[in-house]
């Protein structure tokens, strides 16, 4: 288990599934990435793709009916030890989540327990990683100043007494009180204004800087994504279709899918541009289509798409895709921008 | 968008005129509590009183009936049932509730109009205690075991334990009170024989001199194993049922998977995470079951002749004595009022987002 020391969490060939009345489904489909230290990896895709289960099975928190069915996990520690998360047992994994790798979720409106203080949360946190609590309150003091929110009124405040914006500023801190290597932030900003969208990348970004974090970002908001990602992964079906540098994926896509998102997501820069719609609806995930998984909505499907899965090809280096067509999608992908 | 530090308000100045005390109690959520249960228990009070005098039949004409079944007389009857009583059933209402609120503001709750004459609050003295002691522990006890078991098989939720004991709570759940009690002394007491049912009269042994020896305490639990048992029975299913909703309903909630993210024990996530948020709307239903705790007695107390406040009641009912009827009810508004009242200060104290008024926290 040689892994290049750059690289904090490494994903191989990751299977997750729900049981279903109907049968198993396949949410995650044979998923590798690597997430290197300091890096942001946006995820990005269509609800149910199987982006939220990707990071829920990153922390062993999967639902009841969700089990990891294959692959493995590798985490390399500060020290340089690796070790594979989901072999972890129960004691090792309790300290390894939140130490090592945080999570902020989506809906900060739930993610607070209702009765008690902020300052209960953050004890409890650090009480749970035998962290003092002197260290803890001082930690978290500094935290919410940086997050830019008033530390003697948040500290001691319920959550109910926070508007959305706090609330989700102050699971951001509480994300980096035991200075994690990983965070995954699942939508942080789906559920607040734009403006305060907006101070929280801000905030993400110079938190990142200062910390020196990597992030795993989960967005459907592809502005969102664009701006604060190093890398982006386009998922379809529980599957990684195409992952690469954010300019790479952005614009000059070699995936229909990933074309197909783009150009149904509007852009300031254009003006007048049509949105395009994808058609159909997202693949049945207990008897899932043959070929490509994309072929019954794909605008460049041809024959071999029906019967092949498109094996992950990498056309550059960094830059990997699954597609029978990538030229095709390339050569689309270069005249809508010249036009 | 940094926050703008809000300037703390300034310390009120050291006197304050009548008028802000007032205003600063009323907003005290405790005192806001305390006034309305008054207004509650007087309107209860004055409710009763009235519907009381509108029940068909007064004592009297109960007590002639009596009389005249004996064999006597309705002249003689009357003339006896008029001795009987040191109370005017036909004076008129408002003269009898001016002096009923009169008396009751000095805490005096009157005499019995029947048998002499003894004081209601000695009655009540008397029956309350037995009453409070067993349907107290039966309700203590089936919350408890109902909330424990909810809670267990909420984790087990589609496991054998949980079908089987969702199973159970459904049954007895459904099963009336009355229908378990009898059920109880058919199975125990006739069947097996372990109580002499027939014999167990009261609350203890009179053999026994009362006292604080073992004997006599057993002698307690022995006379209250039955109606506790029935309350138990009766009850118990709907804590296991509401409890396993409420949980399971709290596990679903967003805080519990960030708090197994945040590495918490389980037994600190249970506790301070599921527990305290699953309970809270218990807390209510509790409430108005202690409320119920006097008046939910009245056909099991009958049944195993338990000396408690519900059958006095229906004696009370049946011999139409006004006074004691009213002393208690009066016990029973007080009881449901005075629960409610502590389930709103219990729930404030559970739960941040109840405390209303202007003081933020404890």
């Amino acid at each position: 288990m040689s892994i290049s020391p750059e690289i904090v969490l490494s994903v191989r060939n990751l299977s997750v599934s729900y049981l279903a009345k109907r049968g198993r489904v396949r949410a995650v489909n044979n998923v590798s990435f690597d997430l290197r230290k300091g890096e942001t990896l946006a995820l990005i895709g269509e609800s149910g793709c199987g982006k939220s289960t990707l990071n829920l099975a990153l922390i062993r928190q999967l639902p009841i009916t969700g089990s990891i069915d294959s692959g493995q996990i590798l985490y390399t520690r500060p020290d340089g030890q690796t070790v594979d998360v989901v072999s972890m047992r129960k004691e090792a994994l309790r300290q390894f989540l939140w130490a090592d790798c945080a999570m902020v979720f989506q809906g900060a409106l739930n993610s607070l327990n209702p009765v008690l203080r902020v300052r209960d949360l953050v004890y409890d946190t650090a009480k749970a990683h035998r962290l003092n609590k002197a260290e803890a309150r001082r930690r978290a003091f500094e935290l919410f100043q940086k997050v830019r929110l008033d530390p003697a009124r948040v500290f001691n405040a319920y959550p109910h007494e926070l508007s959305g914006g706090m609330r989700q500023r102050v699971l951001l801190a509480l994300a980096l009180l035991l200075r994690p290597q990983i965070v995954i932030m699942d939508e942080p900003t789906t559920a607040v204004d734009i403006l305060t969208q907006r101070s929280i990348l801000d905030v993400i970004e110079q938190l990142k800087a200062e910390f020196g974090f990597s992030v795993i970002f989960i967005s459907h908001d592809l502005a969102v994504a664009a701006e604060i990602a190093d890398t982006v992964a386009t998922m379809y079906a529980g599957e990684i279709i195409e992952i690469g540098p954010v300019d790479e994926v952005f614009y000059r896509s070699r995936h229909a899918y990933s074309l197909a998102l783009l150009n149904a997501a509007p852009r300031l820069s254009t003006g007048q541009e049509e949105l395009l719609s994808i058609p159909g609806s997202p693949p049945d995930l207990i008897e899932p289509p043959t070929g490509c998984k994309f072929h019954p909505r794909c605008a460049f499907a041809v024959e071999v798409c029906k019967t092949t899965p498109p094996p992950l090809i990498m056309p550059e280096p960094g830059h990997r895709v699954a597609c029978h067509e990538t030229d095709r999608v390339m050569a689309h992908n270069n005249r809508k921008i010249t036009t | 968008m940094t926050s703008i530090p809000t300037p703390r308000p300034v310390a009120a100045a050291p006197r304050r005129s009548p008028g802000q005390v007032l205003r600063r109690l009323w907003d005290s959520y405790s005192f806001r509590v305390l006034i309305q249960s008054l207004v509650t228990i007087w309107a209860v009070t004055t409710f009763t009183f009235v519907l009381i005098r509108l029940m068909p039949g007064n004592p009297i004409q109960i007590r002639i009936d009596q009389l005249m079944n004996r064999g006597l007389t309705f002249e003689e009857a009357e003339q006896q049932a008029a001795n009987l009583f040191d109370f005017d059933p036909d004076a008129p209402i408002l003269e009898q509730y001016v002096d009923y609120i009169g008396k009751l503001a000095r805490g005096d709750l009157g005499n019995s109009i029947l048998g002499g004459g003894t004081p209601v609050n000695s009655i009540i003295l008397e029956f309350l205690p037995w009453t409070l002691f067993s349907v107290g522990l039966g309700l203590l006890l089936s919350f408890l075991l109902g909330t424990l078991l909810g809670v267990i098989i909420a984790y087990r939720r589609g496991g054998f334990l949980d079908n089987f004991i969702t199973t159970v709570s459904s049954i007895l759940y459904g099963i009336p009170d009355y229908v378990i009690a009898l059920l109880l002394i058919l199975v125990v007491g006739v069947q097996l024989q372990w109580f002499q049912v027939g014999q167990m009269r009261g609350a203890y042994n009179p053999a026994i001199e009362p006292g604080f020896t073992l004997e006599f305490i057993a002698s307690i639990f022995q006379h209250a194993i039955l109606p506790v048992g029935t309350y138990i029975l009766s009850t118990t299913g709907s804590w296991v049922l509401a409890m396993k909703s409420s949980t399971l309903s709290t596990l679903g909630e967003d805080f519990i998977t960030v708090a197994k993210a945040r590495g918490l024990s389980e037994t600190r996530i249970l506790s301070a995470y599921v527990g305290r948020n699953a309970l809270l709307p218990l807390v209510t239903r509790l409430a108005i079951s202690i409320g119920f705790v006097v008046s939910g007695s009245v056909i099991v107390e009958e049944f195993f002749q338990y000396p408690g406040l519900g059958r006095r009641l229906l004696r009370a009912i049946t011999e139409r004595d006004y006074t004691t009827m009213q002393g208690i009810f009066l016990v029973i508004s007080i009881s449901v009022v005075a629960a409610n009242a502590l389930s709103d200060l219990l729930l404030g104290w559970l739960d941040p987002r109840v405390r209303v008024g202007k003081g933020r926290g404890r």
